[in-house]
């Protein structure tokens, strides 16, 4: 399926062209750990602290408008996005979110959603939003127009962006390991090098993506 | 090899000795590249500096982060474990409180012991003084009857002595008179002689 200019790039499975290649998306949920006693192992320490963490600071940026349990939501929304982003780097391994596809599907009804919400129920306030603290009165209207285009492409720019951040990562690697097969011993080693820091890279852009992604969701809910 | 199961390496010593597993897996990969069954393409590459990534990562930053992982779980452990120690302090020091006051009373008892040693002794001290005071009373009584009776005898011994004599005067005749003075002067007189 040609979800993407760059699929070419990524490993395929179908059976009888129902691709099977979305199955990945469900990986990450071997990688939980499990909670059965009351001390935790290493492994829930690590997802317990990034879980407390992120929970902190999501509840400081969503200031007022939190309700207990509104985190959830986000936590698990960087859970996932992290989870796939890092799986992709993995060989063999496809990676979801490098498609605009998943990566709007994700984006687009949480914006749907909080706009349907905002504009149903508080319609006063979204409208008060529209026009910042602080505008001076001859840029009033222009700023109104700034805002409602600024506000209609958030869902795409929310997916574009993971999209293309992985893509570029991928690509770039690829691109690098499929000039491999026709290079000295000697070449090998630098492109191994080479390969070595775009993984740090590429390691370190699929964490902060997750995390922009889901700090730009919550900021985006506390707006409504 | 850290992911493979022992088991399978075992499965070869008796046959092919301890080299034999080693041996079969460089071979079945030789075998895979040479038929290009499997391509070193992209992916191959890729994950060649993923590995080696992983195992430098895991190698260089793994004991730290072990180490600190571990303390987080102690530490864990101890805030549970410390909600249950404390309870068994505070009822041990309530038992130790509990037994200093049951200590506390049994020193009443002794106190309750004194006081009626102390109540005894006063009664005793009143009993005595009052057998005292009967015994005075009444010896007084028995002195007064004792001195009546004496001054009673007395009185009539000398009454009786006062009557005898008066009646010996009286009946004394005169011839009785000059006979016993003239035994006197006789004896008196041999009494002079002898001596």
């Amino acid at each position: 399926m040609m979800s993407n200019l760059f699929s070419v790039f990524d490993p395929s499975t179908s059976i009888f062209s129902l691709s099977l290649n979305w199955l990945s998306s469900t990986l990450g949920l071997f990688l939980f750990p499990f909670s059965y006693w009351l001390i935790p192992s290493r492994y829930l320490v690590v997802f317990n602290s990034i879980g407390g963490t992120l929970h902190k600071e999501f509840k400081v940026l969503l200031g007022g408008s939190f309700k207990p349990g509104l985190t959830l939501l986000f936590v698990s929304l960087f859970l996932y996005v992290v989870f796939n982003n890092f799986l992709g780097l993995f060989p063999y391994i496809f990676t979801s979110t490098s498609h605009l596809s998943f990566t709007l599907s994700l984006s687009l009804p949480l914006w749907l959603a909080l706009m349907f919400y905002g504009w149903l129920n508080n319609t006063q306030h979204m409208f008060a939003h529209l026009v910042p603290q602080g505008t001076p009165g001859v840029l009033m209207p222009f700023m109104v127009c700034i805002e409602t285009v600024s506000n209609l492409i958030r869902p795409g720019t929310l997916a574009v962006r993971l999209c293309a951040n992985m893509i570029a990562g991928h690509l770039l690697m690829t691109l690098m390991g499929n000039t491999g097969s026709g290079l000295s011993t000697i070449m090998v080693s630098f492109l191994i090098l080479g390969q070595i820091c775009l993984l740090i890279l590429e390691s370190a852009v699929s964490i902060i993506q997750g995390y922009v992604f889901a700090v730009l969701s919550t900021l985006y809910s506390s707006e409504v | 090899m850290g992911f493979i199961p022992e088991e399978w390496f075992e499965l070869f010593y008796k046959k092919t000795g301890v080299t034999g597993p080693y041996m079969f897996g460089v071979s079945f990969l030789t075998y895979l590249c040479s038929k290009e069954i499997y391509i070193m393409e992209h992916e191959y590459y890729n994950g060649l500096s993923l590995a080696i990534l992983c195992i430098v990562g895991v190698k260089k930053l793994g004991p730290s982060v072990a180490a600190w992982l571990d303390k987080e779980v102690d530490d864990y452990e101890k805030a549970w474990e410390q909600g249950r120690v404390q309870q068994l302090e505070d009822l041990k020091s309530a038992i130790e409180a509990e037994k200093k006051e049951q200590w506390r009373a049994e020193g009443q008892s002794l106190l309750f012991e004194a006081k009626k040693e102390n109540i005894a002794l006063q009664l005793e001290a009143a009993y005595r003084e009052r057998l005292m005071n009967a015994y005075a009373e009444i010896k007084k009584r028995l002195d007064y009857q004792v001195e009546t009776q004496n001054i009673d005898r007395r009185i009539s011994q000398k009454h009786m002595v006062n009557w005898i004599v008066s009646n010996v005067l009286k009946s004394i005749t005169p011839q009785q008179e000059k006979d016993s003075l003239k035994k006197c002067i006789a004896d008196l007189k041999a009494l002079s002689a002898t001596a």
